[in-house]
């Protein structure tokens, strides 16, 4: 019989900081000391939470947690957001870790499938972004986070800049748990501009030889949006946005999204919908929002990161970003990944393979990428009661049952029919079914969004309204009918494709007054970076590789 | 290289005055160019005229050839098509710009 629970936990981390001892001076550990910390702090069989984000890493503590070997550290149960660095991969390749849960794993994802496929990878589950921090508060609890912040002051407050992301849902159940906190920093100062983490929940602080990495994700050139995509930000503006007047949104971080965010000033303007639609956003600062933000089309942007370059523009417009009170940017990915979940009328983003049953994923047979949050906002919120225009008419499309929700999210999936280099993007069935990749996932195909969940599948084709289909057949139609000319879309029959535009289902762009001879990129608000950076006034600092000038 | 001609059925297209052609895209690398003329000699088909650098797309070309003649008045046309290898999207979206030009007013 085990004892009863008492403070066990307290006191084994007051064991763990004793033989720290004399390598901190205070919270604050040299850099060249860190691989001997770390040997100190983490015992055997922990949860340890290495702090990886979409955008920023903990690279230094990575890189040096990457030198132990099996001698000083095994049987890990590694938790964290996104594999990304080398150095990840790293700790599996040197045998250290016995489980890990995790959620994204986008420049890592093929070496990821080979670990898998050389069972070097005891994967326990793959989550979203929320789902993985709500079991931090469950049963993945961290004993020890490695985290980073921009700076610290001498008392060891952090502040995290505009990349917030994921650190305090890292920290807080961490710090709460007796767990130990230990973060990496760019720079030691005085004073900090705001204090996003207070002293009291940092254990240990290392000034990094290096400032952590960070990568500009969301930049999308205005250059490199082709008339296809603009047809479909056209066809999307009228037979979606406008329809059902979204007034709230999530955007995808594709061109297809891009092209319709730089349509809003000129096309959108045309339709007189400035006012009705697109006021409150969740998404991180895109660039390509600039011309929609100067022209007064937006309310409000929350985000769950930030924006290499953007920093001077949010900081001057403060009326629609979240800023600490000296201008700095403020993201938060719990709280944003919440907002678009619960608060928003519709999500609108790409996808890489979309089956014959509206199911889509971003794994293809030799890379497994996971989720990151866009199961979190393309899905149905069953927990959401409170209505909007948007939700209401949506839901009465759905034909809801006295057994449901009245209302319904916009889930809508935006996809050409092919991929670059001729690849289709609707299939009979996802790569993801591979019964290889199902196996490593402990028999569940790693499905991104869910057809049932889906209500709009928008191709150059058309818009497919999935949601107001009867039987699953007349969804695989509605599919068919929009595919194009891939192989779904080739066993379309011509009766019933007619028989769904007959009664709305199916909508060609002229069904919508859309004409294919007014697509021209003169429609783009901005026709590059350099656009994009006039639009702001000067005030958007792009990063080095989209300057060409 | 393919190369092929066939004549898909179509309802007849009323030809706006004045107008003898229309011309959509440019032959260039992943575009193609769709040029729509009269065709004296038929009112109720659509008669193709393609030429593809890639070979091995025929059956996509029939199916799009064969939806767009299905639904959209096109009969006595003769339409000719220069493909520099775009992308299975960009064909629909040619064909219908080069018909929207066609039945626009000139002014």
């Amino acid at each position: 019989m085990s004892p009863a629970p008492k403070d066990t936990r307290r006191r084994n981390k007051a064991e763990r900081m004793r033989r720290v001892g004399k390598l901190a001076s205070g919270k604050f550990v040299s850099a060249k000391s860190v691989p001997e910390v770390l040997k100190l702090i983490i015992e055997t069989g922990d949860i340890l939470c290495l702090e990886g984000d979409n955008q920023k890493q903990a690279d230094f503590l990575a890189n040096q947690l990457a030198t132990l070997t099996k001698k000083d550290l095994r049987d890990i149960h590694l938790v964290m957001s996104c594999l990304t660095l080398p150095a990840h991969i790293e700790l599996f390749k040197k045998g250290l870790i016995s489980q890990v849960d995790f959620c994204y794993a986008g420049p890592q994802g093929q070496a990821v499938a080979q670990l898998l496929a050389d069972g070097k990878f005891p994967l326990g589950a793959i989550h979203t972004y929320n789902e993985i921090y709500a079991r931090y508060y469950v049963d993945l609890t961290p004993r020890v986070a490695l985290i980073a912040a921009v700076q610290a002051d001498r008392q060891g407050n952090l502040y995290l800049a505009a990349n917030t992301e994921d650190t305090p849902a890292i920290v807080e159940p961490t710090a709460f748990s007796d767990g130990i906190v230990f973060a990496q920093v760019n720079e030691i100062v005085d004073k900090l501009p705001r204090i996003d983490i207070p002293a009291d929940q940092v254990d240990l602080i290392v000034e990094a030889p290096y400032p952590m990495h960070l990568t500009a994700l969301f930049t999308r050139d205005p250059a490199a949006i082709t008339d296809v995509q603009i047809l479909m930000a056209m066809i999307a503006l009228r037979g979606i946005y406008q329809k059902y007047e979204v007034q709230s949104l999530n955007h995808g971080v594709g061109f297809n999204t891009a092209a319709i965010e730089l349509l809003l000033p000129t096309y959108g303007e045309q339709l007189g919908l400035k006012g009705k639609i697109c006021k409150y956003w969740m998404v991180n600062p895109l660039p390509t929002m600039i011309p929609a933000i100067e022209s007064g089309w937006v309310e409000g942007v929350f985000s769950v990161g930030g924006e290499v370059g953007m920093e001077r523009y949010t900081a001057a417009r403060s009326d629609i970003f979240y800023t600490g009170r000296d201008g700095s940017f403020h993201s938060n990915r719990a709280m944003g990944q919440l907002a678009g979940h619960y608060g928003v009328d519709m999500f609108i983003g790409a996808t890489l393979q979309i089956d014959v049953n509206g199911n889509s994923s971003t794994v293809s047979k030799k890379r497994i990428t996971g989720f990151g949050g866009a199961p979190n906002m393309g899905c149905q919120p069953m927990g959401r009661r409170h209505p909007t225009k948007a939700w209401l008419q949506a839901g009465a499309e759905s034909n809801p049952g006295p057994g449901s929700i009245p209302g319904r999210k916009l889930v809508v999936q935006l996809a050409e029919t092919f991929q670059s280099g001729r690849v289709p993007t609707f299939v009979e069935e996802l790569d993801a079914q591979d019964p290889a990749i199902k196996k490593a996932l402990h028999g569940v195909a790693p499905v991104m969004i869910y057809g049932d969940d889906v209500t709009h599948v928008v191709t150059e084709e058309g818009i497919a309204n999935l949601m107001a289909c009867r039987t699953i057949e007349e969804r695989r139609a509605a599919i068919r009918g929009v595919a194009g000319y891939t192989p779904v879309g080739l066993k379309r029959k011509r009766s019933e494709t007619r028989e769904l535009r007959s009664r709305g289902i199916i909508q060609l762009p002229e069904d919508l007054g859309v004409s294919p001879s007014d697509v021209s990129r003169s429609l783009l608000a901005a026709q590059d970076i350099k656009g994009l950076v006039r639009w702001s006034g000067g005030l958007y600092d792009p990063p080095a590789q989209f300057v060409d000038w | 290289m393919e190369k092929f001609v066939k004549a898909f059925p179509s309802k007849p297209l009323t030809w706006p005055r004045g107008k003898q052609w229309a011309l959509a895209g440019v032959v260039g690398s992943g575009n193609l160019e769709v040029l729509f003329e009269r065709n004296p000699k038929t009112t109720d088909q659509m008669d193709c005229h393609v030429e593809s650098s890639i070979p091995g797309y025929k059956d996509s070309w029939l199916a799009a050839l064969g939806d767009f003649a299905s639904n959209y008045p096109v009969g006595g046309t003769k339409v000719t098509i220069h493909d520099q290898g775009a992308d299975p999207i960009v064909v629909t979206f040619r064909l219908r710009q080069a018909y929207d030009h066609l039945l626009k007013k000139t002014t």
